[in-house]
């Protein structure tokens, strides 16, 4: 007799709403949208991004929403087994899935570890650990020692950050042992609204810094906020400002990686995808434009000031978060309960993210291999805990760069081309136009019929065929500002990346072919 | 911070508060799971 083994569910809807919306706010909402908008036009910045935000971003929602609440129809949660749910007579698409599963899996291996400095920081910042610390360069020494990249007088070697590592390691396996809705589910709902107690209390005490120094009345918040929001329109014309936004569209909401399939599978048949995947959405933005803009930017121009504040914009989203902001935070009263709420405020943002990407794997070995939850995560904890270590150790290699290339950036946008063209062309308007329908508490507008089709996979191909054409990508690719004592660790990173994925498309044809032998069995 | 500066952080503050507002109360008004 074949048992069927009964797939978890979500318990409410704010619940499933949460956990996206947990997915997508991640450490970017309040470190990268801000210096992206900074350094590519300011406030122009906006209409490249509302424009990728309204045919790109949401578009990818419904139809990653779509497709996997119709996939978990089939009892498959993971891309390998939805797009082969969609497309069934061709073998080899189950495979082109694979990065569904490969995606979040290394960004988990490196996400991880970021996120347990986040902890660490707000544990230093109710210590008082950098209060002392004045300088870019000091502060800059304190995350140095902290990685373990320097012996300082602040630490000692990575034996700190390790810690705090396998504290977040086990907190995240913990929270997925217990499931959807016992696990995630529970987090997200009591995560989302505290990051968002969190992200407004920092808004508020930044908006009114006022203007700290008298001497030096230009460093005001108002000005500070003038340097993220003045639209400078000569930007508009660089192609380069409208990939950033295009870009920071597909990071900020999760879509193109493998998540939201993954935790769409656990709906029904006839729940709603369009409201739930808006609302989603929307919660993201509020996040990234409003508390995300309103505070580390503003608040690093009132104390470093105009001149400083433009290299602090482009010195990237680690030194704006564990450098600039510390910095900003110990010059106010109650520096150390505002440093805990912002780095805390990054942890619950990076939790409630991590989990995410952890599910896909979990859900592939619970779906296709039949193996209950609890082995299943067990599986997960042990590969991905032994993947992790080379992006700790070898941090200054250039490991994690190279992970989040690839992981984080390439195969994002990859993932996105195949799942929209299977979408509208393969499974076909119309028939995508019903499913995304079914349960429906809205109606899309139907202009997204022709944005679907047409202009969301054309934006998605020329943003893949601008990654090749771009001289940053390019000298990725060929390693060409890699030092040559370097290259041997990004070699090796590639060659277990490829690994990885083979493993993966070596374990989709065992299921698969498990499953045929268990069919032809009934038959 | 310039007047175009304001501009563009009402307009988006307002396009991205209006939305979720919507789709809360929507969502609140609407049924559950099944």
């Amino acid at each position: 007799m074949v048992t069927t083994k009964k797939r978890d569910t979500w318990g409410s809807r704010l619940g499933i709403i949460m956990a996206v919306a947990g997915s997508a706010v991640g450490l970017g909402n309040f470190l990268r949208f801000p210096a992206k908008a900074a350094s590519n036009g300011g406030g122009a910045f906006m209409i490249p991004y509302f424009v990728s935000l309204f045919l790109l971003g949401i578009p990818l929602m419904w139809i990653e929403w779509t497709l996997g609440r119709y996939g978990g129809g089939f009892e498959h949660g993971t891309a390998p087994g939805i797009f082969h749910s969609i497309w069934q007579k061709n073998r080899f698409i189950k495979y082109f899935g694979v990065i569904g599963i490969f995606g979040p899996l290394v960004i988990f291996i490196y996400y991880t570890y970021i996120e347990a400095w986040t902890l660490a920081y707000s544990y230093f910042a109710l210590l008082g650990k950098y209060a002392g610390i004045s300088n870019q360069g000091g502060m800059q020494s304190f995350l140095r020692g902290f990685q373990g990249l320097e012996h300082n007088q602040y630490f000692q070697g990575i034996g700190t950050a390790y810690i705090f590592f396998l504290i977040t390691f086990i907190a995240n396996i913990w929270v997925i042992y217990y499931g959807i809705k016992g696990g995630i589910e529970k987090l997200c709902k009591w995560a989302m609204p505290l990051l968002f107690v969190f992200g407004v209390v920092l808004m508020v005490r930044v908006i009114t810094l006022g203007t700290p120094d008298i001497t030096k009345p230009d460093w005001n918040v108002f000005n500070g906020f003038g340097f993220l929001w003045n639209p400078d329109f000569s930007a508009l014309k660089s192609a380069k400002v409208w990939l950033e936004a295009a870009g920071q569209i597909f990071f900020t909401l999760s879509v193109g990686i493998g998540v939201i399939l993954t935790y769409a599978s656990y709906l029904s048949k006839g729940d709603d995808v369009v409201l739930s995947g808006l609302t989603a959405a929307s919660t993201n933005e509020v996040a990234e434009v409003i508390l995300g803009a309103s505070i580390v930017i503003p608040a690093a121009f009132v104390f470093f000031g105009p001149v400083d504040i433009q290299s602090i914009a482009r010195s990237g989203v680690f030194n704006l978060g564990f450098v600039t902001m510390p910095l900003v935070l110990n010059k106010l009263p109650l520096a150390a309960i505002f440093g805990f709420a912002w780095f805390f405020l990054l942890f619950l943002a990076g939790i409630t993210s991590s989990i995410s990407l952890a599910q896909p794997a979990v859900a592939f070995l619970e779906d296709e291999f039949d193996i209950n939850r609890k082995k299943a995560v067990s599986i997960f904890g042990i590969v991905s805990f032994l993947l992790c270590q080379p992006a700790i150790f070898f941090l200054s290699r250039g490991v994690v760069d190279e992970l989040d290339f690839w992981g984080g950036t390439f195969f994002l946008v990859l993932f996105a081309t195949i799942e929209t063209i299977l979408f509208a062309w393969i499974f076909g308007m119309e028939k995508a136009w019903d499913e995304i329908h079914k349960g429906a508490d809205m109606r899309v507008p139907k202009i997204y019929k022709f944005v679907i089709k047409y202009i969301t996979p054309l934006f998605l191909l020329s943003i893949l065929v601008s990654y090749f054409w771009q001289k940053e990508s390019r000298a990725l690719i060929f390693m060409k500002d890699i030092s040559p004592v370097n290259q041997n660790f990004i070699l090796s990173t590639r060659l277990g990346l490829l690994l990885m994925f083979l493993i993966l498309a070596i374990l989709v044809k065992v299921a698969w072919r498990k499953k045929r032998m268990q069919a032809g069995r009934i038959k | 911070m310039k007047i175009g500066g304001w501009v563009f952080l009402m307009v988006s503050w307002g396009i991205i508060l209006s939305l979720t507002t919507f789709c809360f109360i929507k969502v609140f008004s609407k049924k559950e799971l099944k």
